[in-house]
């Protein structure tokens, strides 16, 4: 029962991340549709710790392979704020869009994270654990 | 309404763990932002300057160099280049000794390289727009950086 309500509340985190994604992208003003591209990198984002804890056992504390996969990880989050930026100082996307993508990843990292930390810790990395 | 909660692992596991436990991944974490902003900077640079008399375009050698020195330096361990490791390794601890010695100079050399740019390429013949000279800088400083944390920031000790 706790999972579900998690699970609930993630996926209300999410909806309100993609809407800051969209409103940057669909309001009157704005009006482009280019940041739409972070969502690549929404989705990359967890594939490099997935591929980790799959490649050794989930109860180590710490090791090479899993800090590579945390350095990808925060790659692909920078890259998700840069890209809005750069959109921005080159006059693609306007400031204020930049700005709701910005909020917009970081609800939706942390949305992200919190999936991990709720879902992803247990002893054996399974998908049934609720 | 009891056990709501309890699904909720945060406060039992990763928060009491002491800082030691915790340097790998900070470590990691930190040198992932400063390798990719450096990237994201030359990129901006690239974006904002199309024109090859603003931008020279073989520029981007220097930064895809220190991208390699990065790899180099950071694909062996500390414990293959002191000998104390279980595995030898395909070259042994002399070759790992080599490996690393030329993936340091490489980035030293790329960094080297930055500020002859900037100051050879941009600042000495009165460029009109030097922020590709300093992006270029900021980015091999950036990446230099980042293959440092990433290399001493973390220790061995914790890994298995």
């Amino acid at each position: 029962m706790a999972g579900i309500k998690a699970l609930v509340g993630l996926s209300f985190s999410g909806a309100i991340g993609l809407t800051f994604l969209l409103l940057g992208c669909a309001l009157e003003q704005y009006g482009v549709y280019w940041p739409l591209f972070v969502l690549i990198f929404y989705v990359l984002s967890p594939i490099p710790t997935f591929i980790s804890r799959r490649l050794s056992d989930s109860t180590e504390s710490s090791s090479a392979c899993r800090e590579l996969a945390y350095f990808i990880t925060t790659g692909i989050v920078v890259s998700a704020f840069g890209l809005p930026i750069i959109l921005a100082r080159k006059s693609t996307i306007q400031w204020g869009a930049c700005g709701l993508v910005m909020t917009g990843n970081a609800v939706i990292f942390l949305t992200i994270l919190g999936f991990f930390v709720v879902f992803g810790s247990g002893d054996d990395f399974s998908w049934e654990q609720w | 309404m009891s056990g709501f909660l309890d699904g909720i692992r945060c406060g039992d596991c990763d928060c009491n763990v002491d800082w030691g436990e915790r340097r790998n991944t900070i470590a990691s974490i930190a040198a992932g932002v400063l390798f990719f902003t450096g990237w994201w900077i030359i990129i901006d640079a690239a974006v904002m300057y199309p024109l090859e008399e603003d931008f020279h375009r073989a520029y981007h050698t220097c930064g895809v160099i220190a991208t390699v020195a990065f790899l180099m330096i950071n694909a062996v361990s500390n414990g293959q280049v002191r000998g104390d490791s279980y595995s030898e390794g395909c070259m042994g601890q002399t070759g790992a000794r080599v490996w690393l010695f030329i993936g340091f100079m490489l980035a030293f050399g790329s960094l080297i390289a930055s500020m002859w740019i900037l100051f050879g390429g941009f600042v000495v013949p009165g460029k009109p727009h030097t922020y590709p000279g300093i992006a270029i800088f900021f980015q091999n400083a950036f990446i230099f950086f980042g293959g440092l944390v990433f290399k001493f920031g973390r220790t061995e000790d914790l890994w298995q």
